[in-house]
């Protein structure tokens, strides 16, 4: 069993002074002093496997920060690879590789060129059979599955807007996020319209940050700062379809992969069920993507999600809170990096005026198609 | 480009839609691929198909993700399945519209570039009744 001992996060902005790799050192630094460790203290750095390489190198970040490192993996790409990372640190440290790894990420999405769009020209069959129809931007991708889950399950705006209005009513308690303009539901009718159906209220923010955590063994972690945050279970799974088809051409649209598998690995590591979660810190890029989220992890059964929003609540309040800070649609998207700091801090109860009474167990997905994580956090 | 990709695009410069089809599971795939994704095979062959679709999904894109394409909005994306090729769903655009009359299961048709163009691009309209 590890632990978070560590967690930091640059304030969430939509376009920073500092560039990316300023961000994300600032981040570990923030990570490592909330641990009480030093750099020195570091052997071992995990991150995802698509963006970090590219942008934050793991030698780059061993050398700025001095760390002697034993261990260097890495994971997926964005959402998934945040949140599965701690398998890689857990097999390192078993296996003695590691005793302190360091987990960094970070986006310069609101500052550099084409934002996240860009990010999708990685993907050639898009490029060439879709980018000349207009069809580029993740809303637009989001809009299909959208439509179509309209058309099938009778979802109305309104079950979208729910979604948008809880997590704004969750970031304004919180107070940290990007947006601070309430929002009910009027306010998301009025919302700009993107690409129908989803509005500018729909979508997630574009941000300029980094965060980062800290893993160790339970037995070290009871040395550091703070309570540690104990990794109760880790799922990871992905399915063969290309990030070119998965917004098209899966045989069941609605149904995200991978999300079944990775959710029975980790409850079955944690030893829990559903029903034992005090709160889910959920991969928001869209309200349509964390709706079919609450129903394919099994909150409810498919089609019902609506229902169970509606009838339940997902704000602070509700009976399964998502998204205590705000989530992407309103604290920040830096893919899910403020989702697992913000588990840590709920399970530590250092969440402020967004704390939930005394919760024991969270989960933080990641969303990356076609892979998918899920991360257990027990206090 | 890919060159799994071209034999498409030849396809729609003869005005015709074809994808490609593996001769040893008897199934469509779609984006094209180095072998069958379903069996691996590499008895691939592109098979023509009357063009005659249903829509399983839209949008109306109003932002301009593409800033090439500002003009142009708002403009329809379409996701087509076509009942002859099980299994492929063509992203385009639907013309020739009105944007109230749009539904799932709406009977589309191509509409195919005119031969002085160079633009190898096949978009879609409503089949009118009669």
């Amino acid at each position: 069993m590890i632990a978070i001992v560590g967690v930091g996060e640059t304030a969430p902005t939509r376009r920073s002074e500092k560039d990316i790799r300023a961000l994300t050192v600032e981040a570990a630094l923030s990570a490592l002093e909330d641990a009480g460790l030093a750099p020195s203290d570091v052997d071992g750095i995990v991150t995802d496997a698509g963006i970090m390489p590219t942008t934050v190198p793991h030698e780059w970040m061993a050398a700025q920060l001095g760390i002697d490192a034993h261990f260097s993996a890495a994971l997926s790409y964005g959402g998934t690879g945040i949140v599965a990372a701690p398998l890689l640190a857990e097999m390192a440290i078993r296996q003695g590789l590691a005793e302190v790894v360091l987990f960094y990420f970070g986006v310069d999405w609101g500052s550099r060129p084409g934002g996240p769009y860009a990010f999708h020209h990685i993907y050639p069959a898009k490029m060439t059979f879709e980018k000349p129809y207009g069809f580029s931007g993740q809303p637009s991708y989001f809009a299909l599955w959208a439509r179509r889950y309209m058309h099938e399950y009778g979802l109305q705006e309104e079950d979208l807007g729910r979604i948008a209005v809880a997590q704004r009513e969750n970031a304004l308690r919180h107070g940290g996020g990007q947006v601070s303009t309430p929002l009910e539901l009027p306010d998301y009718f009025n919302s700009r319209m993107i690409s129908d159906p989803l509005r500018a209220a729909d979508c997630c923010l574009i941000t300029d940050g980094a965060g980062a955590y800290i893993m160790t063994s339970m037995e070290r972690a009871r040395d550091c700062r703070k309570k540690p945050v104990e990794v109760r279970g880790v799922g990871y799974a992905s399915e063969p379809i290309t990030g070119d088809d998965i917004f098209t051409q899966k045989s069941d649209l609605l149904r995200l992969p991978g999300v079944a598998r990775a959710t029975s690995q980790a409850l079955r590591a944690a030893d829990i069920t559903l029903n034992d979660v005090d709160f889910a810190e959920i991969y928001d890029c869209f309200t349509i993507s964390c709706l079919m989220q609450i129903e394919d992890l099994g909150f409810c059964g498919k089609g019902e999600a609506a229902a169970f929003i509606r009838e339940k609540g997902i704000s602070i309040n509700g009976g399964l809170p998502v998204n205590t800070h705000g989530g992407f649609l309103s604290y920040s998207y830096r893919l899910g990096i403020e989702h697992v700091v913000e588990a840590v801090r709920q399970l530590r109860g250092e969440a402020g005026e967004a704390q939930l009474a005394d919760p024991k167990l969270g989960i933080v997905t990641g969303l990356s198609v076609p892979d998918y994580g899920l991360l257990v956090l027990g206090a | 480009m890919q060159p799994e990709f071209e034999r498409f695009f030849d396809a729609v410069r003869g005005s015709r839609l074809a994808f490609p089809y593996c001769t040893a599971c008897g199934r469509y795939h779609w984006y094209p691929m180095k072998r069958c994704p379903h069996c691996r095979s590499n008895d691939i062959e592109w098979r023509p198909v009357s063009g005659r679709g249903q829509l399983y999904s839209w949008t109306v894109v109003r932002h301009p993700f593409d800033p090439a394409l500002a003009e142009a909005l708002p403009y329809v994306v379409a996701l087509v399945e076509f009942p002859d090729a099980p299994g492929i769903r063509l992203v385009s655009n639907l013309v020739d519209i009105d944007l109230d009359r749009l539904h799932i299961g709406m009977a589309v048709e191509p509409v195919y570039p005119d031969t002085a163009s160079n633009e190898p691009v096949v978009r879609f309209r409503p089949i009118t009744q009669g």
